[in-house]
């Protein structure tokens, strides 16, 4: 330090500034910066935030209601449409598809064949109006991304119903994004007051709840938990079926979180100002809350990023089963449910492609949560 | 000695407890079902064409015994599961011991058999990737593991039926085949059970293997820079046998601890993969209890056996562990 001051006067200047703004940095920039040093997390964290943000717009995003009120009925089990620019009739400087004609009679065996007609063109149009839908769930919208003059697109594909696949993917990212948020805001709730209470108080209260945590630990949670979903009465509505699951993935999540919050209250209630707030007659909760809490934020919201793709496959799997949501909710386990018959896997592939989106969330979030558990750790630096 | 048989006896207490407590959650679940099974029975009874009535349903239910109070209830239920009766199918009729039996004993060997397969891969592999600097290597375990984690067990599943019928036109499901599944046991059941078994076997071994591998390399990362490993190597121990008989003895003692929570991942997932292979074991007739019909004895007897071989897993795991460790060992001696 000192004898660089002479001979570099403008280095040490922007020197100093560094080391003051690492110095005087909240917790959050740091961890920011660490996390920027990620080349694979800030990528995953790119791609984390666009398919949030195609979760959150995906009623405008999609050209048709996912629903079967937004069904083709002229193109079930329909392959996926690429829009293109050229065909053998030239090129359009506007993006197009083909017209499809769909044929049943003697001469196809009684199965629908699909045609496609070469010279007649659907062109693509942004911004076009289409199922009326409430964005965000109260702006009542009916203007689309994009559409066709005539006719109607599915890029991915449409199930058996005709319902549009692609429209279908955008709802049930977000369908997944609301299930997991709520089922992690549960086990996060209830892990913070099982472990809280646990690691603040000790002795035998700890060693009790404890005990239970680690026997409720041992069972294996999904097929206890569908024990618990198959309680639902198959008369309930689809909204009330999904805060019941939400619910369930919820009690999922906590004993792992719980153990962890206990853990670092364990530790840290011994430190010495704990004791100074402790003499100065703050009232355990206080204590829990105003010094305890901050001292392990960022791990808690480590932990929460972690857990997060875990409530959204379990979520996944129980809908699969046909244990979770139902049909008019589009969530990737609904899809999947008619995907196992052998009709699907060997004509209608494309009922696969959502699989795609997910396993690139669920990475997504596995990277982002690695990146901010190593970026959160104010030792990371000091062991590489 | 004396000490040590006092340890495996705090231990299997512990066991006994956990198994307890479990019992009283699993079957204080099973109570909360609507409906109880006196008034299944005879909701099935009413379908087959006999009138009933609400004192045939008072009556059923002191047949059963589910006029008594909830603890006793439980007691008994808990005294009866240790002995492996679970007392009769609510829908079925059958007694549960019965239909489980050998189903829940295949399924117990199949999850055994990857679990045994991913740390059959795992160790190896992950030991030469702490030791090697190799970043090709490095990184597609990295995102091997990722995908592991990634790809559920029964997305995985759909995806290897979905290939096999693209290319070989035939869904690979099902434990035996035809000709097998009712024929009593012998050799050739056993090689016909291999030729199908392996699918699911790998199939819950996947992301298994991808924790497993994670944690080997972990620990072994963490053991391979310290001065012990490096006295060795300059002693001119190297290659193998360096490896093996230092760090990874040293590293692998608490994987040891993580089989059981291993194993209850494999659980989880073995009634989505039965379904999609369509297995017939117990993983598939709990989805066929649950989603079907309600059937909360069975229910409940499965949940209880699949975490009882958890909890048993654990116990000897737990001796294992006091046998190979001296650490463990001289902690427990003193």
């Amino acid at each position: 330090m000192t004898e660089m001051t002479t001979d570099n006067p403008t280095g040490n200047l922007q020197d100093q500034k560094a080391k003051e703004a690492y110095f005087t940095a909240s917790q959050g920039q740091l961890i920011w910066a660490r996390f920027k040093k990620q080349r694979a997390a800030l990528i995953a964290a790119v791609i984390l935030v666009s398919l949030m943000l195609s979760g959150i717009f995906a009623p405008f995003l999609s050209p048709y209601d996912p629903t079967i009120a937004g069904r083709d009925k002229g193109y079930t089990n329909g392959a996926p449409q690429l829009p293109q620019f050229c065909d053998s009739n030239g090129c359009s400087a506007r993006p197009f598809i083909h017209a499809v004609n769909r044929e049943r009679s003697i001469q196809t065996n009684f199965r629908w064949v699909t045609t496609v007609d070469e010279d007649t063109r659907h062109y693509m149009k942004f911004f076009v109006e289409g199922d009326r839908y409430e964005l965000f769930d109260f702006i009542p919208m009916d203007t689309h991304l994009f559409g066709l003059d005539s006719g109607k697109i599915h890029l991915f594909g449409t199930d058996e119903d005709g319902q549009d696949i692609f429209s279908r993917t955008l709802h049930a990212i977000w369908t997944s994004m609301k299930v997991g948020s709520i089922g992690v805001f549960i086990a996060f709730v209830l892990a913070l007051v099982i472990g809280g209470v646990s690691g603040y108080y000790g002795g035998w209260i700890d060693g009790v709840i404890q005990m239970v945590t680690d026997a409720v630990r041992t069972v294996p949670a999904i097929p206890l938990f569908m024990a618990v979903a198959a309680f639902m009465p198959p008369e309930m509505t689809a909204e009330a079926r999904f805060f019941y699951i939400s619910l369930i993935l919820g009690f999922i999540g906590w004993p792992t979180l719980a153990r962890r919050v206990r853990t670092h209250l364990l530790t840290e209630r011994n430190q010495e100002y704990v004791l100074a707030a402790q003499l100065c007659g703050a009232k355990p909760g206080h204590v829990i809350r105003k010094h305890l809490l901050p001292s392990f934020t960022s791990y808690i919201i480590v932990d929460l990023v972690i857990s997060f793709p875990y409530m959204v496959l379990s979520e996944t799997a129980l809908s699969f089963i046909g244990l979770g949501l139902k049909d008019p909710v589009s969530s990737l386990g609904v899809m999947l449910q008619k995907a196992t018959s052998a009709d699907v896997l060997l004509n209608y592939q494309w009922y696969f492609i959502p699989v795609v989106f997910f396993i690139a969330l669920v990475m997504a979030f596995v990277f982002v949560g690695d990146g901010l558990r190593d970026a959160a750790d104010p030792y990371s630096e000091a062991k590489k | 000695m004396l000490q040590f048989s006092r340890f495996v006896l705090v231990r299997a207490m512990m066991a006994l407890t956990t198994l307890v407590i479990v019992s009283l959650v699993v079957f204080t679940l099973m109570e909360l079902v609507p409906g109880d099974c006196a008034e299944r029975y005879m909701a099935f009874k009413n379908t087959q064409g006999s009138g009933i009535s609400i004192d045939d349903i008072e009556i059923e239910r002191q047949r059963l015994g589910l006029d008594r109070p909830f603890l006793t209830r439980w007691a008994s239920w808990i005294v009866n599961a240790f002995q492996g009766e679970f007392g009769d199918s609510c829908i079925l009729r059958v007694n549960i011991a019965q239909l489980l039996g050998v189903k829940f004993w295949l399924s117990l060997g199949v999850c055994l058999a990857s679990l045994a397969l991913a740390y059959a891969i795992a160790i190896p592999v992950g030991i030469i990737s702490a030791a090697s600097n190799n970043p090709f290597l490095n990184n597609g375990l990295r995102l091997f593991s990722y995908l592991g984690l990634a790809m559920p067990n029964f997305l995985l599943a759909l995806m290897i039926m979905l290939l096999s019928t693209i290319w070989f036109g035939e869904t690979l499901t099902g434990l035996f085949s035809k000709e097998y599944r009712d024929a009593p046991w012998d050799w050739n059941k056993f090689v016909d059970l291999m030729k199908h078994a392996w699918l699911p076997i790998f199939i819950l071994g996947w992301s298994a293997t991808a924790f497993a591998l994670q944690t080997v390399r972990a620990l072994m990362s963490d053991e391979i820079g310290k001065l012990y490993v490096t006295a060795a190597a300059a002693r001119g121990v190297f290659g193998a046998k360096l490896l093996w008989r230092y760090p990874a003895r040293h590293a692998l003692g608490p994987i040891v601890n993580s089989l059981g929570f291993d194993l209850n991942r494999i659980f989880n997932e073995l009634p989505i993969v039965a379904l999609i292979l369509t297995l017939t074991e117990a993983g598939a007739l709990l989805i066929e209890a649950l989603a079907r019909s309600n059937d909360q004895q069975l229910a409940g007897a499965i949940i209880f056996l699949l975490t009882a071989s958890i909890v048993t897993l654990n116990f000897f795991t737990d001796i294992l562990l006091a046998v190979i460790d001296p650490r463990v060992r001289k902690s427990i001696l003193r």
